[in-house]
């Protein structure tokens, strides 16, 4: 049998969530196109998706770097001072016999994060510094694997666990917050703003 | 009817089939076997709908509910000091948290690890079985609380990560050393399976014409 053919997407769009379909529409910037039937967004279209996007994924990366290596909490107790980082995290839970618990922060925290990030930064800056090599299959892999990760890429969830972490043993030992505690701060508001610019269907088209 | 707009063609009404992924559209072979086709523009399966999303879902959701009991009964975290161990379960934590009075944490925690996959457990069996046998609830009302169920579940996981901060922070030796119990990690299954029930749910059935 021969490989189904792509059928023109830009005569056709199905809703993602109800599969009606819909007539591609040429969007004006900022607007954007709603299922007829069940509301869901269709299309957007987000004034310098690209540039915007892949600024974030740099300044993401960049802030992983600082939220992952450098210590989120010290910690003092009767003169003995600890601080830890997510890095150190993840290896005192591994050496410590919790590999499970190990290995949900390295995949939650860590690696899924770094991975997702990375991706895009690989999908979009050939997008925006050389257009004629942009795309391709790998290119289009790499960007359908960014947008799955980004469910469980826990970073932020796991910045209000150290939030609370920090009221729970405020009583036990005087604590302070580091520079990586601040770094998952501003690694929130880059994702959101991240969500807002990634206009998915301008990528996916881009990407050929 | 008309007024929500269901006059139009779905995909599948029309032959084809949206990559879940991308949304690039297929032509879908009529009848004989169901054959693999991967999608010409991403590389992921196409499917018209989840292939049994419904056995799929429930599948998920029961080994999810069975996870989220031991994850209650069974201790999350152990501390042990001079003054002897202690085991602590999610709702004896969430009590003591209350009782020392930091009742917005208590709270955070008993909404993440509580309220939140509760309230998952009842909406994702909700919606697949209005699959089974439509009910009262109307398809724009199930859509939204699909979408709901599909952001919130991962918030879940905020108790998981504080066991974890503490466990590998307190490692003040002669102290005082705390330790995770077995029912965090039943607690982090439970949360992603969940997921993956949620996940499994294809948004798309609640729109098709019987």
């Amino acid at each position: 049998m021969s490989p189904p053919r792509r059928i023109a997407f830009d005569a056709l769009i199905a809703c993602p969530a109800c599969d009606r379909l819909h007539r591609r529409l040429e969007l004006e910037t900022g607007e954007e196109a709603r299922c007829a039937r069940c509301g869901a967004c269709l299309q957007t279209r987000k004034p310098r998706t690209v540039d915007r996007s892949l600024a974030a994924a740099l300044a993401a990366l960049v802030l992983l770097a600082l939220a992952l290596g450098t210590p989120f909490l010290g910690l003092s107790r009767a003169g003995v001072e600890s601080r830890i980082s997510v890095l150190d995290a993840v290896g005192a839970l591994w050496r410590g016999d919790f590999p499970v618990l190990g290995a949900l922060v390295a995949l939650g925290v860590v690696a899924l994060p770094v991975a997702r990030y990375a991706l895009l930064v690989a999908v979009l800056a050939p997008l925006r510094f050389a257009r004629a090599r942009a795309g391709g299959p790998w290119a289009r892999r790499a960007f359908r694997w960014a947008l799955a990760l980004e469910p469980w890429a826990m970073a932020e969830i796991f910045m209000v666990g150290v939030t609370v972490s920090l009221v729970k043993v405020g009583s036990l030992a005087r604590l302070e917050l580091g520079l990586a505690f601040w770094a998952f701060v501003a690694l929130i508001g880059i994702g959101a703003y991240l969500s807002h610019a990634l206009c998915r269907d301008t990528v996916w088209r881009a990407l050929g | 009817m008309s007024a929500d707009g269901d006059a139009g063609l779905s995909a599948r009404e029309a032959g084809l089939a949206a990559c879940r992924a991308c949304g690039a559209l297929h032509r879908m072979p009529g009848g004989g076997a169901p054959t693999l086709i991967r999608c010409a523009r991403c590389g992921a399966a196409v499917r018209s709908r989840v292939p049994r999303s419904l056995q799929r879902t429930w599948a998920f959701l029961l080994v999810g509910l069975a996870a989220y009991v031991p994850a209650h009964l069974a201790p999350v975290m152990i501390t042990a000091s001079f003054s002897g161990n202690s085991a602590d379960t999610i709702m004896s934590g969430v009590l003591e948290l209350a009782r020392l009075g930091n009742v917005g944490i208590a709270a955070i925690i008993f909404v993440a690890s509580v309220v939140i996959p509760v309230t998952k457990f009842v909406v994702v069996a909700l919606l697949a079985s209005s699959l089974h046998r439509p009910g009262r609830l109307s398809r724009h009302a199930r859509h939204r609380l699909h979408r709901v169920t599909e952001l919130i579940g991962r918030w879940s996981m905020i108790d998981v990560f504080v066991i974890a901060v503490l466990t590998a922070l307190i490692q003040l030796g002669t102290f005082i050393t705390i330790g995770p119990g077995i029912g965090i990690v039943a607690f982090a299954a439970s949360v992603v399976f969940t997921m993956l029930a949620a996940a499994s749910l294809d948004p798309r059935l609640f729109w098709d014409r019987p």
